[in-house]
């Protein structure tokens, strides 16, 4: 590993590990731009992660949740129909 | 492009939701993802009730966001978990900002795994949970706290460094460690979880 990839796998890491500065961000994206194949590295890690954050024993949901979810939705969306049937589902 | 959200592969699913599915596919996509989004933010808020109002803004935002995602940049979980933790951590901030920004202090054991004695997780947990879990604990101490801070707490390696009292250097050598650490743990979990 030369001295630009061990410098971009430090970056890579530090970036998906949510660590790097606004700095770091803008070296590493400079790096990627020089040579697309570090990408993979930054892909692995990111990978790694997100492994890790979805590892926690998965809890209940509340029952309502996604019904107030849909509601709000439904709201955003504006259309009457779409209330009416939000509405509807949840009583 | 699915209008019907019968399947339950992820990225038709969201493809689904982009399309203004409200319905069976934001349903089936909550059913996937819900139970590890709030897992996530109850690791991060430690607060249940908060996590479960937080929830109910990460759906939303997904569903907003549905039509931007691109799976050329990362997998459907990534782009999950990516949307959870920015809002968990716009909860963090906030709420430091509330409590006057004092400084954090970081005790050991508040890092990764301590959700084991949590009386209200599931009681099923599957092989995979715990084949992930076993390969973090493997994760050297001092990779975990640093880990802990930066992606579950969101500081940048400046702060960890004066939180841990830790040159910055070695804050970010402890980092790169531990993230290969965890990038050579993967394959051996895949691996295991064929067998």
């Amino acid at each position: 590993m030369n001295k630009q990839q061990e410098r971009a796998e430090l970056l890579a890491a530090l970036h998906a590990a949510g660590a790097a500065s606004e700095q770091d961000e803008k070296e590493l994206e400079a790096l990627l731009a020089a040579d697309p194949s570090l990408s993979e590295v930054v892909r692995d890690f990111q990978d790694s992660i997100t492994a890790l954050a979805s590892s926690f024993e998965p809890l209940e949901t509340s029952s309502r949740t996604l019904g107030r979810i849909q509601n709000q939705i439904a709201n955003e969306k504006g259309g009457i129909f779409s209330r009416v049937r939000s509405w509807f589902r949840k009583s | 492009m699915m209008t019907e959200a019968h399947s339950k592969d992820p990225e038709e699913l969201v493809a689904a939701m982009a399309a203004g599915d409200s319905d069976r596919a934001l349903s089936a996509f909550y059913a996937q993802y819900a139970s590890t989004v709030l897992a996530l933010l109850t690791k991060m808020l430690g607060s249940p009730a908060e996590a479960e109002e937080l929830l109910q803004e990460v759906f939303v935002e997904l569903w907003r966001r549905a039509s931007q995602f691109d799976s050329s940049r990362g997998s459907v979980i990534a782009w999950v978990v990516t949307v959870a933790r920015s809002r968990a951590l716009d909860a963090i901030r906030a709420r430091r900002r509330r409590h006057g920004d004092r400084q954090f202090e970081y005790q050991e054991g508040d890092a990764l795994m301590t959700e084991r004695k949590r009386p209200d997780v599931m009681a099923s947990s599957t092989r995979w949970h715990q084949a992930l879990r076993q390969a973090f604990q493997r994760l050297d101490a001092e990779q975990r706290a640093v880990l802990e801070l930066s992606y579950f707490q969101g500081m940048s390696h400046g702060q960890i460094a004066e939180t841990l009292r830790l040159p910055v250097g070695t804050v970010k050598s402890r980092i790169l460690a531990g993230m290969r650490s965890l990038r050579t743990t993967l394959p051996i979990i895949h691996r295991a979880m064929k067998t």
